[in-house]
């Protein structure tokens, strides 16, 4: 059915159009001059690429140093959150905790839990513990709100790992730490990836907390810089979009990598909860 | 209820259960049920971080102050407007995209791929494409306008067309997770059904309407859930695309509680405009799940 086949492509044409078009014109735009920005009518391709934006993103702003805190709390309140997950999940699912489906749905409902209300207080007490603009005061948060999702994930990874194969190791002599550590997390490795790329992509793109547990250029993420990026006269467009592309590039990346397991991480919280 | 025995063993097992679950209920405490308790406090405090000589208990002062405030009364009314236009337009849009993603396409990455770009897109890049392309002068929706020979139009300068400008910019970002969601609601429809119906002489749209929507109904009620709780903290995208402007006429709750705290350092007001948003959502969502239990109690 030739017709059939020409809709499926059409309708494969539309969502990647969706998806990557605007991605796409911030890049033709990141690689046009100031001047050419100016005209009007609009151009669509740049008439002569250039690559000086990217070169003034990391020279006029301190672009490193907001992609070195990205990178370092994303990553460190990925860890935590992770390993807080895992113990909690195996807890729940494994070791029949008293009232444990109770405790499950406590640390969903707070995703729930407007972020804004969490930044009112959040804010007074870093202030008053003095981790304002420090990498702890966007870790210990981040890992909170990413808790949710990676418990779910893993505990849906630990349930469908066979007990008998702990109960063997068990009898084989190890302790119950010991066959959660030989057995359940070589088993569970995927899910723990999948729990770690949720939480590394949460905390990557946050904004709010950001913008105000740790505004000061020193101790800011990427989004918060590159949102209150300072040009000399108006808004600095084609940096603008030279910095969003160097800022989505390591996420995409992720993304196109691991594709499949972040789909099913996304979704086995929603479909199965 | 007689007390169970219970064996040395199962005592060890469940020691260690509390102990691993400990971290978890430690950093939960720490980050979210210490905040609110804060919060609750500081929102019956007078306490304005420029003028510390003036704190004090206020009972409901804070609150009774809201009720008087018109900006308080304009940032709610925007933020339910906003739910209510980009919570339906979310799921009518990622609806779309998840039929479209359901078909049986021979590669799959390019289609996973248009969905998740726009989902691992921080919220806030969203707000700042898209006041891009609606800048006046070098926007590519005036430079359309234009070739079609129609006036340009100042899009994020005038209330009403800063309101769909940004509500374009929250659909499009979001409607790809709900597409994500629905989509895993669609593979999972037993394809015997549709069989079932094609066999009983159903048009496709009378397979849509009375297999893949009733079958589809949990994955949207869990779409529906997740988005209006992200829809009422509205904050990132009107943030980077208007500021709340012009006026304040896309200004939400959320950018409100954010001025009078980090801006204005009114704590004590601020905190009780949280603690009223907090309310809000807990409203709302009590309300769905209210209302899928009444569902499932039915049907």
């Amino acid at each position: 059915m030739p017709s059939f086949k020409k809709a499926r492509a059409l309708a494969a044409l539309l969502i990647v159009a969706n998806g990557v078009i605007p991605a796409l014109w911030i890049l033709l735009t990141s690689m046009k001059t100031e001047t050419e920005l100016m005209r009007v009518p609009i151009t669509v391709l740049p008439d002569t690429p250039t690559l000086a934006n990217y070169v003034r993103v990391f020279v006029d702003q301190p672009m490193l140093t907001f992609l070195w805190n990205s990178l370092a709390v994303a990553t460190l309140s990925t860890l935590l959150c992770v390993f807080v997950s895992a113990l909690a999940a195996y807890a729940i699912v494994r070791l029949r905790v008293p009232m444990g489906t109770l405790i499950l749905s406590a640390i969903v409902l707070v995703s729930m839990f407007p972020l804004i209300s969490l930044m009112v207080p959040l804010f007074q007490i870093m202030r008053t513990v003095e981790l304002l603009n420090t990498w702890p005061a966007l870790i210990l948060p981040y890992a909170v709100l990413s808790m949710p999702v990676c418990t779910l994930v893993l505990a849906s990874f630990f349930q469908d790992i066979p007990q008998d194969l702990e109960r063997a190791a068990e009898i084989d002599g190890c302790t119950r730490l010991g066959a959660m550590w030989h057995v359940v997390v070589p088993l569970a490795g995927p899910g723990i990836f999948t729990a770690a790329i949720l939480a590394f992509v949460n905390a990557w793109d946050e904004f709010l907390l950001a913008l105000t547990l740790s505004p000061r250029v020193p101790a800011r993420t990427v989004p918060v810089g590159i949102t209150l990026y300072q040009g000399e006269f108006a808004f600095p467009w084609p940096i603008i979009s030279a910095a969003l592309i160097v800022a989505i590039v390591p996420v995409c990346l992720l993304i196109v990598i691991f594709q499949e397991r972040v789909v099913g991480g996304l979704t086995a919280g929603g479909v199965k909860g | 209820m007689a007390r169970l025995r219970v064996g040395p063993l199962e005592r060890a097992e469940r020691r260690l259960g509390y102990a691993l679950l400990a971290p978890a209920l430690l950093l939960l405490s720490a980050v979210v049920l210490y905040p609110i308790a804060t919060l609750l406090w500081t929102s019956t405090q007078q306490l304005h971080l420029a003028q510390p000589w003036l704190e004090g208990f206020v009972g409901w002062e804070n609150y009774d102050r809201a009720m008087d405030d018109p900006r308080f009364w304009s940032a709610l009314g925007v933020t339910l407007i906003y739910v209510g236009v980009t919570v339906p337009g979310a799921i009518l849009c990622g609806l779309g995209l998840a039929l479209l993603a359901n078909l049986p396409f021979r590669v799959k990455w390019p289609v996973r791929l248009g969905l998740l770009l726009p989902w691992a897109l921080p919220l806030v890049f969203a707000g700042l494409i898209f006041r891009w392309f609606f800048e006046y002068e070098q926007g590519v929706v005036n430079a359309v306008l234009r070739l079609f020979g129609a006036e340009p139009l100042r899009w994020l300068s005038t209330p009403d067309l800063a309101f769909i400008s940004t509500s374009t910019a929250i659909v499009w970002k979001s409607s790809s997770f709900v597409a994500l969601v629905l989509l895993a609601g669609l593979q999972a429809i037993p394809s015997s059904l549709y069989e079932a119906a094609a066999v009983d002489g159903a048009s496709a749209w009378q397979r849509f309407r009375h297999v893949t929507l009733p079958m589809l109904r949990p994955a949207i009620v869990v779409a529906l859930i997740f988005r209006t709780i992200t829809a009422i903290q509205t904050f990132d995208i009107p943030y980077a695309m208007t500021g709340g402007g012009p006026g304040h006429s896309t200004e939400t709750l959320a950018m409100y509680v954010h001025r009078t705290t980090i801006d204005v350092l009114d704590f004590g007001y601020g905190s009780a405009l949280a603690a009223l948003m907090f309310l809000l959502s807990l409203a709302l969502t009590s309300l769905y799940i209210r209302q899928t239990r009444r569902d499932e109690g039915t049907g």
